[in-house]
């Protein structure tokens, strides 16, 4: 028989511990075939791919390209035989320039020292191929996670490759650096290459994958032409019968009484002069390009990064009351776009995970933590979001990436906080669990909170915003009420883009 | 770990008869608890991610500081506070330097060590402090139920701090910090004051292992700070299984630990090894025991 092109992998089986991750689950992708492989947040698409990458050993199952077995014995003998990812988790060593981290498994060498020009120059190619606009020499520590993504992807380009894998590339890149990544995979399809794009955002499939692999609770659920599918169909596919959350309330008008009140806050080169103010029961949209100051602005207001001048006032027994950034920070939730950097404790339990914000209110009269009630708190949050574990007691960092972002978002419920300042807290989320975080953004605002919400995601802020405030180059550039249309909100962020080509 | 401590009681059994006698035991154990307190309190140091190498001179120096005061007539339960409050004071220095200033644990905790074994020489002119009241011996050297309080007070340290640790607040706080600092600060943990209570409790156990020492001497000197204790109470640590990457380890553990450093000492002792062939095996049996740890981080 004639080997077919392409890759297989079939009847692939893992089990972690006693729970089964994989049940004999197929995937097949022809050359120049972009296969988009899409399941609910713990189904196990990453542990396949993890498998195909050579990062873990699979239980049972075959793995041909081009009719011959591959060795996926370990990600270096994956690469080897041209299978390149592009990981969920940011996989970088910070401290390494761009450059470095992009080639380091292949850093070019003149009799056996680094050839820094050659380096460089290779780097700044691909990085012009991607559109990136920092340096090959910049540390990479001092890059945003968007930028970090895009340093990933070109870490998988910089080798010919031919199965390249992108596990959820998108999650935390804006529009016009989507635009270029999906340009790139077009350019790989055509140049024969398989890609296998795993993501939630569903209608990425239908701009750039050809066929669609659906996966639940570990099994293969379906394959076939993305033609045959629509957003509707993928979604209730992935999350099977009556799962699909039903939609979100609409926020109720906020009321007059002020709870937030920024004045002028300023850091060198980060913020300048933002003022602005969250009415009690007001979600409030941050909109800009990565690098705007969205981030940078939710981080000094609870004093985790420094600011320069500027006042914060906060609703109080009834005043506003002047406070510092940490001050703040006592009755503020804070969800880090950086699950992996400052939102998980690795090693630690799910359970410790969920807790630790809302200790003092698990004290029993001895002043000690109540372990029941700390089982009861986290077996609580893990029905609230649908957590997918094993039990309270596994370790986050073996759990799916979406079921890390639910507890990052879920440790703050306890402890009704007036303020929350949620950066991307959808990030890594599946279609449902997107809608069950949004709507319980609404539920806090409807019961008082206030909200800052930063997203990618135009469509994410319209969801629930009552408002949105424009950033550019750390200021507040503008304001645009509930009826903006995304196109109001690309344009403002396109015309910048343009601005800077014209500069 | 229990299963290495019984091979090794085991292995002593065979090879040195004498090791197993009743006297010999409650001596190795009086030998540990020093040694215990001290890894009680580097644990919790450890657990930050952080190291404080001065304990031992800091334990001298406080010994010597309360055993002059009672030396020259005063008191002995005062002398005991005055040792305990010196050497809290000193652990607070570098808590202070490294959780506020942030400094470099390392760094820091090895100019405090000079200072204090020099302050320590100085102080007593290089001999030893001695000549206590019995009074001091009798209430420090009694035994309950045939088992000596210096004992007793590692135990109950031991099984306090390990409850604490795994139920207070500071506790939940100190491993937070020590496994992932941003993350600790975005969820409100405290990490600076967390941070610089640890080696203030890293002082305060300095300070007890102080006055059981001096007592169990019934001298104060110098020399109870040498380079080797540092090996030791690291030793004693990582034995038990804390990581020195921080945020992993529980404190009975590393109390075990001590008790399996002292064995192996004083199996050592009466198999008549030099001083020197002890240093080169309790440096291996660190060396293994963080390659475990590195291992076991890998995974
Ligand atoms: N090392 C491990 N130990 C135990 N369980 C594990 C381990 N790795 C993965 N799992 C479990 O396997 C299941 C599948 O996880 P996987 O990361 O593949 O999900 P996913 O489909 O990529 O989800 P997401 O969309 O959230 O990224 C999860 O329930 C997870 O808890
Ligand atoms: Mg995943």
């Amino acid at each position: 028989m004639m080997a077919a092109p392409g890759l297989v992998l079939s009847n692939i089986s893992k089990r972690f511990a006693g729970v089964s991750a994989l049940k004999g689950v197929e995937l097949t992708a022809a050359p120049g075939e972009a296969m988009a492989l899409l399941g609910a947040n713990g189904a196990g698409k990453s542990t396949l791919m993890n498998i195909l990458g050579g990062v873990i050993q699979r239980d049972e199952g075959v793995a041909l390209l081009d009719g011959h077995p591959l060795d996926l014995a370990s990600p270096r003998a994956a690469r080897a035989q041209g299978i390149a990812f592009v990981h969920q988790e940011l996989t970088m060593l910070p401290t390494l320039t761009v450059a470095e981290n992009i080639m380091i498994d292949h850093l070019p060498t003149v009799g056996g020292l680094i050839d820094f020009k050659a380096l460089k120059r290779r780097t700044q190619d691909l990085l012009t191929r991607l559109g990136c606009r920092f340096d090959a020499d910049t540390r990479v520590g001092d890059l945003g996670p968007g930028d970090q993504q895009m340093i990933e992807v070109a870490r998988a380009l910089s080798r010919e490759s031919r199965v390249v894998i992108f596990d959820e590339p998108t999650s935390s890149l804006t529009e016009p650096e989507k635009q270029r990544l999906f340009g790139v995979i077009q350019g790989l399809k055509s140049e024969g290459v398989i890609v296998i794009y795993i993501t939630h955002f569903l209608d990425e499939v239908f701009a750039t994958c050809d066929r669609v692999t659906v996966m639940r609770d570990g099994m293969l659920v379906s394959t076939g032409p993305v033609s045959a599918h629509t957003v509707a169909s993928l979604a209730h596919e992935m999350l099977g019968e009556g799962s699909l959350a039903g939609d979100i309330p609409t926020a109720v008008p906020p009321a007059d009484e002020v709870i937030l009140s920024v004045a002028k806050l300023t850091r060198a080169r980060v913020l300048s002069d933002v003022s602005f103010e969250v009415r009690s029961g007001e979600i409030v949209g941050l909109w800009g390009l990565l690098g705007s100051g969205r981030t940078e602005l939710l981080r000094a207001l609870v004093g985790l990064d420094p600011i320069d001048s500027g006042s914060i006032r906060l609703k109080s027994s009834g005043h506003l009351v002047t406070v510092t950034p940490s001050q703040l920070s006592r009755s503020t939730a804070f969800v880090t776009e950086d699950r992996r950097g400052e939102g998980i404790f690795p090693g630690q339990s799910v359970e410790q995970n969920l807790s630790l914000p809302t200790l003092r209110q698990l004290l029993n009269r001895f002043g000690l933590v109540d372990r029941s009630r700390e089982r009861s708190l986290a077996d609580d949050l893990i029905g609230r979001l649908g957590i997918k574990t094993s039990g309270r007691g596994q370790d986050i960092a073996t759990l799916s990436g979406g079921n890390q972002q639910k507890i990052v978002f879920g440790r703050w419920l306890g402890s009704q906080p007036t303020v929350f300042l949620l950066d991307e807290p959808t990030r890594g989320l599946d279609v449902g669990a997107k809608t069950e975080i949004l709507r319980l953004a609404v539920e806090i605002a409807n019961g008082g909170g206030g909200v800052l919400l930063v997203a990618s995601e135009p469509e994410e802020l319209m969801r629930v915003c009552h408002r949105y405030l424009l950033m550019d180059r750390g200021r507040i550039v503008g304001e645009l009420g509930r009826g903006a249309t995304r196109d109001d909100l690309v344009a403002r962020v396109s015309n910048r883009a343009v601005d800077e080509v014209l500069q | 770990m229990l299963l290495a401590l019984a091979a090794l009681l085991m292995a002593m059994h065979v090879y040195a008869p004498a090791f197993l006698s009743y006297r010999n035991l409650i001596n190795v154990l009086v030998q540990s608890s020093t040694l215990g307190i001290l890894a009680l309190g580097m644990t919790v140091v450890l657990i930050t991610g952080g190291i404080d190498l001065s304990m031992p001179a800091n334990m001298a120096l406080s010994a010597i500081i309360g055993g002059m005061f009672i030396q020259n007539g005063g008191d002995p339960a005062v002398g005991c506070v005055i040792m305990l409050a010196s050497a809290t004071a000193v652990g607070a220095l570098n808590g202070f330097a490294i959780g506020y200033l942030g400094m470099i644990p390392f760094v820091v905790t090895l100019a405090t060590m000079s200072v204090a074994s020099g302050v320590a020489a100085w102080l007593s002119e290089g001999l030893s402090i001695s000549k206590f009241p019995e009074s001091f011996f009798d209430v420090l050297l009694a035994r309950i139920g045939g088992v000596p309080i210096s004992v007793l007070v590692t135990i109950l340290l031991t099984i306090a701090g390990t409850w604490l640790l795994a139920r207070s607040i500071f506790g939940r706080h100190l491993y937070a910090a020590g496994l992932s600092p941003r993350a600790a600060r975005v969820a409100r943990v405290p990490v600076q004051k967390v941070t610089s209570s640890a080696y203030v409790f890293a002082g305060a156990a300095s300070g007890i292992a102080a006055i059981l020492l001096t007592a169990r001497l019934g001298a104060a000197s110098a020399n109870m700070g040498t380079d080797g204790v540092v090996l030791d109470i690291i030793s004693a640590c990582v034995v038990g299984g804390v990581s020195i990457y921080g945020g992993f380890g529980r404190l009975y553990n590393a109390a075990l630990g001590a008790v399996i450093i002292t064995v192996i000492s004083n199996a050592l002792n009466l198999l008549g090894a030099s001083y020197f062939l002890g240093l080169v095996i309790k440096g291996l049996v660190i060396i293994t025991f963080i390659f475990l740890d590195a291992r076991g981080k890998n995974k």
